[in-house]
């Protein structure tokens, strides 16, 4: 379920800014991005809970190769692989976003694990996240035009 | 007779040169496909190959025809004394030909859906591309890689085929090799295999020659006899297999794109297998050459029925496509100036040739149309006998060919040519240039170097099994220049082979470390993976049988027994040969690391789809987690320290 396009500051150094710039990433800046909210509900198979997509990135991780990010040296989280008809694409997630936040623990400065433990939670049936993707920028940028 | 004789003699040196040129073609493919190394350029070199051999193979059966058909006119002639070919064809009419285009081919697939939500090992992957035949004409697409997580393999290609008469068949055959076979023939040697391939390929090349003199018996039409002469089988590599085929026609054209059914070989036990819908989309499209092509020009007088007797206008009509331009002088149609009026030569139209009109000499033309709800009829007078009877043959040709290309001829359907391309960087999928890694001269090549030559010797002594990692190719080559060593999605071959005596002893302990480990149990919500990663994926070619553990290693089946869960995607490790930084001990380490990297496999959700999993050898420090688990993430980093890793969630 896709939700309204909010603007967002995620990161652990919110701070307030009135406009939105392109979604620069500098390390250790607060990051200001536009954002979708995209409702998933997690899909029982046996006895487990899946989302269907993949998750790339990470504090740990080499950022240089990640084929989505546009900023090689982004260390966030990105979605590698949306499984077709599954929980995720339902829901609007598609590849190449990056997850800012999971049912709002932010996910910009997350070690690979910690990021993969906030989607799978057992306790959890929705998860809301908070992602952006280039295009959304181009098209708040058009409306604004 | 001679012209005939001439004439035919031509088309078969024409042929015959092709054919030359196909088995050159044919060699060279040959050659590459016994030299190279990289998967990639296999799968192209046997799909080149096999290009070039049905291409042989169809030129041979048009020799062959061409052969019986001289045959039977010689027969002919003698039986009943008369020169046969003169009779016949000339009465009947020929449709023109026309251009024919397949374009944006597009083939749905059909994944179980276990096979989504599964993460099963690594991708199972085939190289599949399609073959297209009109007549004597056949060409190829380029190969698409199809893995499961395509739901359709497209082919961009536009193809056009030039010369195609109205009765086409366009035959359609995707051919689809599995991506992960070992090559090699079986046991035998590399060097071996590549001699055989090509000193066959010169060989059978002579022998085809000898066959394609005229002096010779032909070879049997079932191509039974080139099948042997072809030593297609002989040639080790990757195999394409026919996986698919449909045949289109005119009836199939139409100028958008439209869904055809395919005829599926095989099934879901060959290696070659990829779950096809069933259904091929593609936009087929013709231009005859009556719509592209002037069909008849000429000075020409234009009255309009009903109009004054004298009022005859001099102009000069050009017959092209469904309407016949009137331009005032010729001058303006190569000019590219408007004409001065169009009559429309369509379905519709209705000509005949009129009555002697008393005031002109020859016999006119009338043409009738249809605008609306009106008549209107134009008469045409040419300047004598024999411009009138070739216009009226021009205006029949014109409705032959139109009755013959049907739904072509309502409008010009537009072909694109296909732009010259740039050539594809084929790694978009394959994911970063990390990949190909070129150890160049720096100062780390040192460290790097003195690292893999102690670790060399120290499997050196191992060498009585048998193992070699996978780098070590880099020292068998030739001592040229640093070679650029395909490090992508290897594991570390050794340490899964070690044998067991020394593991065994380090293998017992770990399980009971790990379930000491509080902390790890909680950790992670999933099981261990199957295996340590990326066996299938290792080297191509330079190891010579892969010798793989069993896949239940003890270790994994105690862990996962200990987890007591079956996530649905089974996850894979992401196992990286030591990193230098972790090489300093390396005679201490080395032993370890076959269990290290199990337990990392199992503490790690991760998996590594190939395509993001390179190992970096360039020796630039990596970052460690600074987590409160010192032990096992500290392990972790040391091994997976390039690795980008996926989890799926």
């Amino acid at each position: 379920m896709k939700g309204p396009l909010s603007y967002l500051q995620p990161g652990r150094n919110t701070k307030v800014s009135d406009q939105s710039e392109t979604m620069s990433f500098i390390p250790g800046q607060p990051v200001t991005a536009v954002v979708q909210r995209i409702e998933i509900r997690k899909l029982r198979q046996g006895e487990h809970l899946i989302l269907g997509f993949s998750i790339g990135g990470g504090i740990d991780q080499d950022p240089g190769q990640n084929p989505f990010s546009e900023d090689k040296s982004d260390k966030g989280i990105y979605v590698t692989r949306v499984t077709p008809e599954g929980p995720a694409e339902v829901a609007g997630l598609m590849m190449g976003d990056k997850v800012m936040q999971v049912n709002g623990w932010d996910m910009t400065m997350v070690t690979h694990d910690q990021a993969r433990k906030r989607l799978t939670k057992k306790n959890e049936d929705v998860v809301r996240l908070l992602v952006t993707r280039k295009s959304l920028e181009q098209a708040v940028k058009h409306s604004m035009m | 007779m001679a012209s005939v004789n001439n004439s035919k003699n031509l088309r078969d040196s024409d042929i015959q040169k092709k054919i030359d040129h196909e088995i050159r073609m044919r060699d060279g493919a040959c050659k590459l496909l016994a030299a190279c190394s990289q998967r990639d350029q296999a799968l192209e070199a046997a799909k080149s190959l096999l290009t070039c051999n049905t291409r042989i193979m169809a030129y041979m059966s048009e020799l062959q025809r061409m052969k019986e058909a001289q045959v039977m006119q010689r027969v002919a002639r003698r039986s009943d004394g008369t020169r046969s070919s003169d009779a016949g064809p000339m009465d009947d009419r020929l449709p023109c030909k026309g251009k024919v285009a397949i374009s944006d081919l597009r083939i749905p697939l059909m994944w179980k859906d276990t096979e989504y939500f599964k993460n099963k090992g690594e991708l199972h992957r085939c190289a599949v591309f399609c073959l297209l035949q009109v007549g004597g004409e056949i060409h190829d697409t380029d190969m698409v890689m199809v893995d499961r997580t395509l739901t359709d393999i497209c082919f961009d290609n536009t193809i056009v085929f030039s010369e195609a008469s109205p009765g086409f068949e366009l035959r359609v055959e995707l051919y689809s090799c599995c991506s992960e076979e070992d090559y090699s023939a079986g046991s035998a040697p590399r060097k071996l295999a590549s001699k055989l391939s090509s000193s066959l390929g010169r060989s059978a090349g002579k022998k085809l020659r000898v066959a394609m003199d005229p002096g010779a018996c032909s070879p049997t039409s079932n191509g039974g006899a080139v099948t042997l002469l072809l030593p297609g089988h002989a040639v080790a590599g990757p195999k394409y297999h026919l996986l698919a085929h449909t045949s289109l026609s005119l009836s199939h054209v139409q100028d958008s794109f439209r869904t055809h059914d395919l005829s599926i070989s095989g099934n879901e036990d060959c290696s070659y297998w990829v779950p096809l819908y069933g259904s091929v989309c593609c936009r087929l499209a013709a231009q005859p050459h009556c719509m592209t092509q002037q069909m008849m020009s000429g000075c020409l007088k234009v009255k309009q029925l009903g109009g004054d007797p004298q009022s005859w206008t001099n102009v000069y009509g050009v017959l092209k496509g469904t309407n016949l331009f009137c331009y005032h002088r010729q001058e303006d149609m190569e000019a590219n100036v408007e004409p001065a009026f169009t009559i429309a030569i369509n379905k519709e139209t209705r000509i005949r040739a009129s009555e002697k009109d008393p005031h002109s000499k020859a016999q006119s033309i009338c043409i009738s149309n249809q605008y609306g709800g009106e008549e209107v009829t134009h008469t045409l007078s040419a300047d004598s006998h024999e411009e009138t009877h070739r216009w009226m043959e021009a205006f029949w040709q014109q409705f032959y060919d139109m009755s013959q290309w049907k739904q072509c001829c309502d409008d010009l359907m537009k072909i694109e040519l296909p732009s010259p391309r740039k050539p594809a960087l084929v790694t978009s999928k394959q994911g970063s240039l990390y990949h190909e890694i070129v150890i160049d001269t720096s100062d780390d090549i040192s460290t790097v170097t003195d690292i893999l030559t102690r670790r060399m010797q120290e499997l050196e002594l191992r060498s009585q099994l048998g193992t070699s990692p996978p780098w070590m190719s880099l020292f068998e080559e030739s001592p040229g220049g640093p070679r650029t060593p395909r490090l992508a999605r290897h594991s570390p071959r050794s340490p899964h082979r070690l044998p067991h005596s020394p593991l065994s002893p380090l293998r017992c302990p770990w399980p009971g470390l790990l379930s000491s480990d509080a902390s790890l149990t909680s950790d992670s919500d999933s099981p261990c993976s199957t295996s340590p990663c990326s066996r299938h994926r290792g080297w191509a070619e330079p190891l010579s049988s892969p010798r793989f553990r069993p896949r239940t290693l003890s270790l994994d089946a105690k862990l996962s027994t200990l987890r007591g869960r079956g996530y649905g995607g089974v996850l894979q490790c992401s196992c990286q040969p030591p990193s230098s930084s972790s090489l300093g001990p390396i005679p201490a380490q080395c032993v370890p690391q076959a269990t290290l990297s199990c337990s990392s496999s199992t503490s790690s959700n991760s998996s590594s789809e190939g395509s993001h999993s390179p190992s970096s050898l360039d020796g630039t420090p990596f970052s460690r987690p600074s987590s409160a688990r010192r032990s096992l993430r500290n392990v972790r980093a040391k091994l997976d320290p390039r690795n980008w890793l996926q989890s799926q969630v």
